[in-house]
């Protein structure tokens, strides 16, 4: 399959109605990553005034959610898009609501900060935590920038990322409970951490579905629900 | 300028070498076959080495710009290009595994065998019921008029306009409706049980609810009939087909499942085409 563009279409229109949903669409993402970014230091930090604002970037995401549905629901109603594009409008709604998702769960970290704050502790000792956050800050920021650049590679590096995140949750989880078994004081500041670790698996998950909506879109294949090694060497095929 | 403009086009074909995708069928599923096709008006060449199977019971879909060569394919499959003196085929055409263009053929009754329908419909001026009843007549299908009655109400039946006109049989057939007119043109091309029916951008002339019928008629008749059909409409092409062939300056560059042009062509020029991008 060659390159995908998107500017070529005879009617400078539906060019530009294209071009808008992307371009919304990247900057929902930019807010998310903020978002995200925001919650996890009000974790890290026990800061309520972060974790404040964090919960109320929110309304901004679904603002845009709604409006970049709006978009999309125009284009496929007066354009009955095709091929790539039929991909980049599916897509697009595809990761518009995987976002969405990740906003939620940046709140419900923000909120566990809070709680944290009001039980006057914090997730120090948890080193767990700050690993994971990192690593799934990286990988929205990678599978949104794979979306910019229509790059299958990047998108399937997301995928490989989030199988060893998901590793990392499940020792990270009986590290805890461990810990709460040798001294139950923990068990109410370890459940909160739970929490907050278990909001950023989702959003390493929806980070990797935004990765298999790159691939559908720029490759055509739909990857969901398949093995990582099978996806691969699908992949090299086409190539 | 128009130099130019010729060497880009002779550039797309730089290289090109044969039809993307899957143009061949297993032969116990094939109706129509055709290899290495070529059509000539006078020296101009208008199809390039065309190899495509048309499956039993299938809707082929064959759509690309104007002047692309669909039309003139398509017309190539029931002789059709006789009636044009400067027009030369090449190549092998078989019905049925039959090279249509053996001398031996029976022109009259090829075209029994594959029936087209026109983008204009063309009722002959006679009644509803002769204009269904004149090819069984002339191919002497049927002799007595109770077996010709029964004949006629079939192929309108067939053609889902028994009920809009049984009462108006002896009418002329250039009353009715134009959505009607190409009903009764598909009747008519029933009506000597053909064993493909072509069709030529049958609805062009029509309203959105008399081609929602023509396609609705389209998909009943695919239990029974081989359809190709040309389209200048893609969507029509995407609702009717299952399989769509994408022509472009005489040559077929993909075929392939509906599905699969639809969402994710090949072929750079198919996805230009069907994205409404230009070259």
């Amino acid at each position: 399959m060659e390159k995908l563009t998107f500017d070529r279409h005879t009617s400078a229109q539906f060019n530009a109605e294209l071009e808008g949903a992307r371009k919304h669409l990247m900057e929902m993402g930019g807010l998310v990553e903020q978002q995200i970014d925001v919650a996890f230091r009000s974790l890290m930090s026990v800061d309520t005034d972060l974790a404040a604002k964090a919960i109320k970037m929110d309304k901004d995401v679904n603002k845009m959610e709604l409006m970049i549905d709006k978009e999309t629901t125009h284009i496929l109603a007066k354009r009955n898009p095709a091929a790539s594009d039929l991909r980049f409008i599916i897509s697009v709604t595809k990761t518009v609501n995987d976002l969405e998702r990740m906003g939620d769960e940046a709140a419900k970290i923000a909120k566990q900060a809070i709680e944290l704050s009001d039980s006057g502790s914090g997730p120090q000792g948890f080193v767990e935590l700050r690993h994971i956050g990192e690593k799934v800050r990286q990988m929205v920021h990678m599978s949104l920038d794979a979306f910019a650049r229509l790059d299958a590679d990047a998108a399937l590096s997301v995928m490989h990322q989030d199988e060893a995140v998901d590793l990392e949750y499940g020792t990270a989880i009986r590290t805890l409970v461990t810990k709460m078994m040798e001294d139950p004081r923990t068990i109410s500041r370890a459940l909160n951490v739970m929490w907050a670790l278990r909001s950023l698996e989702r959003i390493g998950d929806h980070a990797r579905n935004v990765a298999e909506s790159v691939i559908y879109l720029v490759k055509g294949k739909d990857v969901r629900h398949k093995k990582l090694d099978k996806i691969t060497e699908q992949l090299k095929k086409l190539d | 300028m128009v130099k130019n403009k010729m060497s880009s086009i002779e550039q797309t074909f730089e290289g090109w070498k044969s039809t993307v995708g899957e143009p061949l069928l297993a032969q116990q599923d094939t109706r129509i076959s055709t290899r290495n096709v070529d059509v000539f008006y006078a020296d101009k060449q208008a199809i390039f080495g065309v190899d495509l199977d048309i499956g039993k019971n299938e809707v082929l879909a064959m759509i690309g710009p104007s002047g692309c060569g669909k039309s003139t394919f398509l017309r190539t499959l029931n002789r059709m290009n006789d009636t044009i003196d400067t027009c030369k085929v090449q190549g092998d055409i078989l019905l049925d595994g039959e090279n249509i263009y053996n001398k031996g053929m029976d022109v009259v009754s090829l075209r029994a065998r594959v029936g087209i329908v026109f983008q204009k419909p063309n009722p002959f001026p006679k009644s509803i019921y002769d204009n269904v009843a004149y090819g069984p007549r002339i191919h002497g299908l049927v002799s007595r008029r109770a077996e010709m009655d029964e004949l006629v109400e079939t192929a309108l039946r067939k053609a889902s306009i028994w009920d809009e006109v049984k009462d108006r049989l002896d009418q002329p057939a250039t009353g009715l409706s134009g959505g009607q007119q190409q009903r009764l043109c598909i009747a008519r091309t029933i009506a000597v049980s053909p064993e493909v029916i072509l069709m030529d951008e049958p609805c062009s002339a029509l309203d959105p609810i008399a081609t929602a019928r023509i396609e609705e008629l389209i998909d009943e008749l695919s239990n029974n009939y081989t359809i190709a059909i040309v389209t200048h409409s893609m969507q029509q092409a995407a609702r009717v087909s299952q399989r769509t062939a994408y022509f472009h300056l005489g040559r077929l560059i993909e075929v392939g499942t509906t599905d699969k042009i639809f969402t994710a062509p090949d072929h750079r020029l198919t996805e230009d085409y069907i994205t409404g991008r230009f070259g």
